[in-house]
């Protein structure tokens, strides 16, 4: 056994520190930190500088202008852009739909969408969940009826996260209500800007709007923007859920985490003495802190096998339940720790105050707010212990 | 034995329930008065009539459930310290709903420490206070030191107020003071009665809240329906709200505990104070957190009527202490004003 990255391993991580070091404005990464809604621009600018450096789709096979990384580099990637508060990548056309049409995509799609992905010329958002489908996904209702060369769609999706600023979604639709719920339902590509297509924001309890509400009012969408086999989407939208789970630990959004809950808690005063030094408070810090160095290593040990070839099985679904129960825990220690000061929130918009000197206060309420969500989507957690009980009975 | 409410008790809950169903906002405080709410929180030596464990309890308890957001634990505090003070006409006021008084005592840079970020110096404060409810509006400001009470008019010098909303609704406020003149009103201790009646009101407010956000949570397992039948079939989500439902009644008799034994000898009182506070910010915590999950997407939506209780409970754990805070004062058999 050996726990080290290989040197190749190593030198990439100094290259990832050293481009984050290089590139990454530091008002943003401040802005990052504290949770702060990022604007349109700023992310677009982000990608800009990794599709430079040839880096924004690691996950991607060179031969369609990734980066070809490993699991091991990603998670690299991840973990230290993470730590460095870097902007997320937006998932939703590098990580979900990229993916989906280097396997089932035609030529002419790969050819047309994968360089506008790379280049930004389209910002894609998930059209997956329905007010009555969420954990029963394939209970979709919105409806497309071929008619000639086109679709026509009608129906409604949710919690479209940065919808606001998406000029395509890739949608899962009903196109037979034949046979098992699962086999009619097809995957398509629609254009936004298309007449019918409204999108209203839903405000989280945080008072942030990052997610919408997308509907569909007798849509055109071209039969050419149908990705596969018509009534095949659901293997194609399974196969994009198990890419929207690598890096569903979030090791190193936990580790920025703990970094931050471990500031916070000296500065802190509790008892005349900086809180970290009472008992109570410091076990709570170190019971997290040894839970996320187990499941670090989980995660290593599971990218390890992947890159060995095993096929990934329920491990996604135990680093998602462990991964978010470690992350909201240290978020709610986060928050606890200003205890009295922490009862506003950030107010983004309007002239109604904000309390004095208290930024890190106010995104701490919110990232715990916010960060509720984390246990709920990309399949709830309950969903995933029925994925590895279902497995463990079968095994 | 009887844990039932007086005749007159449930007058007062009645009239309480029609007032929050026909009232809100800014109708709902001189509607409150009116109807002699705030009269019933105090005893007479403040201006009311009653301020009963029982009152109180029960009053908090409807506004949580409501989630009607006041400063009405301000009030009560304001008007015993008036009244200690030798201001009994403006004690009356408050009673009456025409004057208004906030509580000072949470500060920026500590968890609950009182002290840290603001000091006296003889008659004179200076420093921070914040997230202080209903700042706007106080005709005083009762201000809590390292070991004092303290009574500052809102008008006085040295003392300026920059505003916000507060989380759980409302507004709240900073308070700098640079050398502000004060009038010390006697230790904490000295205090212990009203201040223990506070950590009542909030924990009888966040019960309120408590079960609001359980019977909400329930009634969605009941009606949503996925994979074909109500999500409330499902075990793992059926044990859940059953725990949930458990952890109402450790609640509600921490509530009660506080409430009878508001008179008891401070000693007992005060570990009244702290196992109460301690239960309920818990239970508040479990509540808010459990039903945000069992509710999925629609529970994190501010739409949604679970997102202000959810802000509220949290609100309502951290006002006078939160859990850990009394936990830890409890654990080491201390005082629970000192």
């Amino acid at each position: 056994m050996d726990m080290r990255f290989t040197p190749d391993e190593q030198a990439f991580a100094a290259e990832v520190r050293d481009f984050l070091q290089a590139e990454l404005d530091p008002a943003l990464a401040e802005k990052n930190r504290l949770h702060k809604p990022l604007t349109k621009a700023e992310m677009e600018g982000w990608h800009a500088k990794l599709n430079a450096k040839g880096w924004l789709a690691g996950n991607w096979p060179r031969e369609f202008g990734g980066a070809g990384w490993t699991a091991i580099q990603r998670h690299i990637y991840e973990e230290e852009s993470a730590k460095a508060h870097a902007p997320r990548i937006v998932p939703f056309g590098i990580a979900m739909l990229g993916p989906v049409l280097q396997k089932f995509g035609s030529k002419e799609q790969q050819d047309y969408w994968l360089p506008r992905i790379l280049n930004g010329d389209d910002w894609w958002c998930q059209g997956y969940s329905e007010p009555g489908a969420g954990s029963d996904l394939a209970g979709l209702r919105c409806r497309a009826e071929r008619q000639g060369d086109h679709y026509v769609v009608n129906g409604q999706k949710t919690w479209t996260t940065l919808g606001q600023h998406a000029n395509m979604i890739f949608c899962l639709v009903r196109t037979s209500t034949e046979g098992k719920k699962q086999e009619g339902i097809s995957f398509l590509l629609i254009d936004m800007e298309t007449p019918g297509v409204s999108v209203r924001p839903i405000v989280l309890l945080d008072g942030t709007a990052e997610v919408n509400e997308v509907f569909f009012d007798d849509v055109k969408v071209p039969v050419e923007n149908l990705v596969g086999t018509e009534n095949e989407g659901w293997t194609y939208a399974k196969y994009l859920l198990t890419h929207e789970r690598t890096n569903i630990a979030g090791v190193g959004f936990a580790t920025a985490a703990l970094d931050n809950l471990k500031r916070v808690a000296k500065a802190q005063i509790h008892r005349g003495k900086p809180l970290d030094q009472d008992p109570l408070f410091a076990a709570q810090i170190a019971t997290t802190e040894i839970e996320l160095m187990a499941m670090s290593t989980t995660n290593l040990r599971m990218l390890s096998a992947a890159a060995q070839g095993q096929a990934p099985g329920v491990e996604s679904s135990m680093l998602k339940i462990k991964g978010t129960q470690i992350r909201q825990q240290l978020d709610a220690l986060t928050r606890r720790a200003y205890g009295g000061w922490a009862q506003a929130l950030p107010m983004e918009t309007g002239n109604q105050g904000q309390p004095l000197d208290a930024d890190d206060v106010l995104s701490a309420t919110a990232g715990y707010l916010n960060n509720r969500k984390l246990s709920i989507y990309g399949g709830s957690n309950e969903i995933q212990r029925g994925i590895i009980a279902g497995t463990l009975a079968k095994g | 034995m009887d844990f039932a409410l007086s005749d007159e008790h449930r007058m007062l809950q009645d009239t309480l329930r029609g007032l929050l169903t026909r009232h809100q906002g800014d109708d709902l405080w001189p509607a409150l008065a009116e109807a002699g709410v705030i009269g019933a929180l105090l005893t007479e030596d403040e201006g009311g009539f009653d301020g009963s464990g029982s009152a109180i309890a029960l009053t908090f308890e409807e506004l949580g459930r409501a989630g009607a957001s006041l400063p009405l634990v301000a009030a009560m505090i304001g008007a015993s310290a008036l009244a200690a003070a030798g201001q009994g006409d403006l004690a009356a006021e408050v009673a009456e709903g025409s004057a208004r008084v906030a509580f000072a005592d949470a500060e920026p840079g500590t968890r609950y420490d009182r002290g840290v970020a603001i000091r006296a110096e003889g008659d004179r404060l200076t420093g921070r206070k914040t997230m202080v409810a209903g700042a706007e509006d106080a005709r005083a400001i009762i201000v809590t030191t390292a070991d004092a009470l303290w009574l500052v008019d809102a008008k006085a010098s040295g003392l300026t107020l920059n505003a916000y909303p507060l989380m759980e609704g409302g507004r709240g406020a900073d308070l700098t003071f640079e050398a502000t003149p004060a009038t010390r009103l006697g230790a904490l201790s000295d205090f212990g009665a009203v201040l223990s009646r506070g950590v009542l009101g909030h924990s009888a407010y966040a019960l309120g809240g408590i079960i609001a956000a359980t019977e909400l949570t329930l009634d969605y397992l009941k009606t949503r329906k996925q994979f074909g039948r109500a999500i409330l079939e499902f075990q793992a989500l059926a044990h859940r709200v059953a725990d949930m439902a458990v952890e109402v009644e450790q609640a509600r008799s921490a509530v009660t505990n506080l409430s009878g034994h508001l008179t008891a000898d401070p000693a007992i009182r005060d570990r009244h104070v702290q196992a109460c506070k301690a239960t309920v910010g818990r239970v508040a915590r479990l509540v808010a957190e459990e039903s945000v999950q069992l509710h999925g997407g629609i529970g994190m939506t501010e739409e949604y009527a679970l997102a202000g209780m959810i802000r509220r409970l949290l609100a309502a754990d951290t006002a006078m202490g939160d859990a850990d805070y009394h936990l830890e004062r409890f654990a080491h058999g201390e005082p629970a004003w000192a």
